[in-house]
């Protein structure tokens, strides 16, 4: 996994889920939500807090801009690296030249999505530098050589015993089906490697243009080893990840790992200001920052779909989706899933290689309800949606002519009410033809795809007389 | 300077040139401290929850508190903070008394690792969540928190700041912070709770108080 997609098969994916899938996915989610739940009832700000995240975040894509020269500004005051990445292909390069120049063998790694973006992993490996994921779910589905299913546990799919099973293969020694002693096994190899490991990676839960300050937040500690252990720390981070200043920092910390897994706050939160200052002291001798575009620029000329970068990858939106939590991650082609996922890849990927993911929602709002930062998420599906029918500037249209015909048609004749009318009044006589009792047991195409599955109810009556109904009191 | 991923960003805002920014959306006020005792209540109370050893002491039960300790934890090598506040209490000089074998908090990260106990003191904590803040430098280095299975840290009422605001406002220029809330943990096996990943497997808070 973790090729960039050239198509992402949504519906294809969905024929074939094994049972085991969503019922670890929804153990998971349910875990989180009823976490969430509870730190929310606590806070009785919430709300405000979320209105307040919204607006510094809107405010700060508005003036990215701004606010990222800010940022390299104060980085490189700090003693740090800036480096620009416009494409991954740049981002790539740039993390194998240092790799290179610092003669580096094993990179010990942090969780970090923007590193997955890019496929860094198959470019160092190609290079013949050992690349370890750290995170202890990463580093089971790097093992098992699979993609991630949930957002904040990454190897929910796997039982303790599949993962028992790929430490005796992968690791070579006996390993018993027991999380603890699992975990413990885990802890000892990957801290030989922390030790030894000449360059640590990590990406960023924020960027704080105010000091050029790096925030990064773990439960496991494997993010402080990866940025306090090797002599050379490079991040690579999205461009969006950028905010103005401490003083925003309150409340996204605050919303954060509330909304992500129920806790108040996550165990590490690290805040790193350039490398270190004292020969004497620990943390790397060289910081090097790497901020990746790789299209978002491009993504910030659409006014709505843009606020997607809002996001704080907290995953509430796919705990609470009725679809994620019924299909998992991987469902989604890439490295982000869910809701989130379903508006990130189109506009990332372009519509063409991710069309089906804005399908990949009932609409039904919870997502949006959700979501710490406010983002319109069913109101940006629906706009994708359109953009993936009917094309735009950013990229074409990729539903077949005659659909687009179809609906442009059906969009005419619900603005006018007499066809609308005419249509309700003619479409119950037309279905009595295929009416058998109470139900249309099958129906011509494309209906029949629908009665395949279950039994079409008959039209009764127009919407229009059945609301007059309903409004005079029945 | 040109540089083309600013440009970029700017044509898609719809902007030729740089501009500044309105001022940024007020945010939410901090929460207001409560009664220092009350705050210690608190902060201990969340220690707990998370599954560390919180516990209250004074200047002379610190002998017997790390008696305990090194009983409890099997403790045979440690390291500690050169502050003068530990110098004080006189960790080492106790700890060597208990037949503990210490180790320089400047030795290298194969030394620290060995090591069975870090102590080190807050700078600051936070009692609506239990967070420890913890500077670095080359007299607090960050690995003593990190490398050992047990981290002991001690505070002082002193140290408590009601919320994010005020610590943020005093320490926003340190060139490292890190906020410890709990004990390594993990649940990504099957969402069992396990803890000690990577980092210490047990957090000690002790609140030192004036007699
Ligand atoms: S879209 Fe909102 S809810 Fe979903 S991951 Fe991002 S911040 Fe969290």
């Amino acid at each position: 996994m973790s090729e960039t997609p050239t198509y992402i098969g949504f519906e294809t994916y969905t024929e074939h889920i094994p049972p085991s899938i969503p019922a670890a996915v929804q153990q998971a989610t349910g875990r989180f939500v009823g976490g969430r739940a509870a730190r929310v009832a606590e806070l009785p700000h919430f709300e405000q807090l979320r209105q307040i995240a919204s607006d510094i975040r809107l405010h700060t894509i508005e003036n990215l801009d701004f606010y990222l020269e800010r940022l390299a500004e104060q980085v490189t005051a700090a003693g740090g690296h800036v480096h620009w990445a416009a494409t991954a292909e740049d981002a790539r390069q740039i993390v194998l030249d240092l790799a290179r120049r610092h003669n580096v063998h094993l990179v010990v790694k942090s969780k970090s999505m923007a590193t997955e973006e890019i496929a860094l992993n198959h470019a160092l490996e190609a290079a013949g530098i050992e690349a370890l994921e750290t995170d202890l779910g990463e580093y089971i589905i790097q093992l098992a050589g699979t993609g991630p299913s949930h957002i904040i546990v990454p190897a929910v799919h796997l039982t303790k015993e599949e993962i028992a099973a790929i430490f005796s293969e992968k690791l070579g020694i006996e390993a018993p089906a027991d999380p603890v002693e699992l975990t413990r096994i885990a802890r000892q190899v990957l801290r030989e490697k922390f030790l030894r490991a000449e360059m640590g990676i990590s990406g960023a839960n924020f960027l704080v243009a105010e000091t050029g300050t790096l925030v990064m937040v773990t439960n496991e500690g494997n993010g402080r080893m990866c940025t306090t252990l090797p002599d050379l720390h490079v991040a690579v981070v999205g461009i969006d990840k950028v905010i103005p200043d401490w003083d925003s920092l309150t409340v996204f910390l605050k919303l954060l790992a509330r909304s992500a897994t129920g806790q108040k706050l996550s165990t590490y939160t690290q805040f790193i200001t350039g490398p270190r200052r004292a020969e004497s002291e620990f943390g790397p001798r060289e910081f090097h920052l790497v901020l990746l575009d790789n299209g978002r620029s491009n993504v910030l000329r659409d006014p709505l779909g843009r606020q997607v970068f809002k996001c704080i990858r907290c995953g509430a939106c796919a705990n609470v989706c009725p679809v994620y939590k019924n299909v998992g991650g991987f469902a989604y082609g890439w490295f982000i899933s869910g809701p989130i996922g379903a508006i990130f890849a189109p506009q990332m990927l372009g519509t063409p290689v991710a069309r089906e993911l804005p399908y990949a929602s009932t609409l039904c709002g919870a997502c949006a309800e959700v979501c710490p930062v406010k983002i319109p998420i069913p109101a940006i599906l629906r706009h994708l949606r359109r953009r993936v029918a009917e094309g735009d500037s950013l990229a074409p249209a990729t539903m077949p002519a005659p659909i687009r015909a179809v609906a442009k048609l059906s969009a005419f004749a619900l603005a006018q009410h007499w066809i609308y009318r005419l249509g309700a009044r003619i479409l119950p006589l037309v279905m009595s033809i295929f009416r058998r009792g109470d139900w249309i047991p099958s129906a011509p195409y494309p209906l029949s795809r629908w009665t395949k599955a279950r039994p079409l109810p008959p039209f009764t009556a127009g919407f229009r007389q059945w609301w007059q109904k309903r409004k005079t009191g029945l | 300077m040109n540089n083309p991923v600013l440009e970029n960003i700017r044509r898609s805002l719809g902007r030729t040139a740089p501009t500044s920014p309105s001022p940024r959306p007020a945010i939410y006020p901090p929460r207001q401290a409560e009664s220092t005792e009350a705050e210690i209540v608190r902060s201990l109370e969340e220690v707990r929850k998370l599954s560390g050893v919180a516990q209250t002491i004074h200047a002379d039960t610190v002998p017997d508190a790390l008696k305990t300790l090194v009983a409890e934890q099997n403790i045979k090598k440690a390291t500690a903070w050169n502050t003068p506040n530990l110098q004080q209490l006189q960790i080492t000089h106790h700890l060597a008394s208990l037949g503990v074998e210490l180790v320089s908090p400047n030795a290298g990260k194969h030394d620290l690792a060995l090591c069975d106990l870090g102590i080190t003191e807050a700078d600051y904590l936070l009692p609506e969540t239990g967070t420890l803040v913890l500077k670095s430098s080359a007299e607090k280095p960050r690995a003593v928190s990190l490398l050992p299975r047990v981290h002991l840290a001690i505070v002082r009422p002193g140290q408590l700041r009601p919320d994010l605001h005020q610590v943020f406002d005093e320490a926003r220029h340190d060139p490292y912070l890190v906020f410890i809330t709990g004990p390594s943990r993990t649940a990504d096996i099957e969402l069992t709770v396990t803890l000690g990943v990577h980092g210490p497997k047990s957090l000690y808070v002790w609140m030192l108080e004036e007699v």
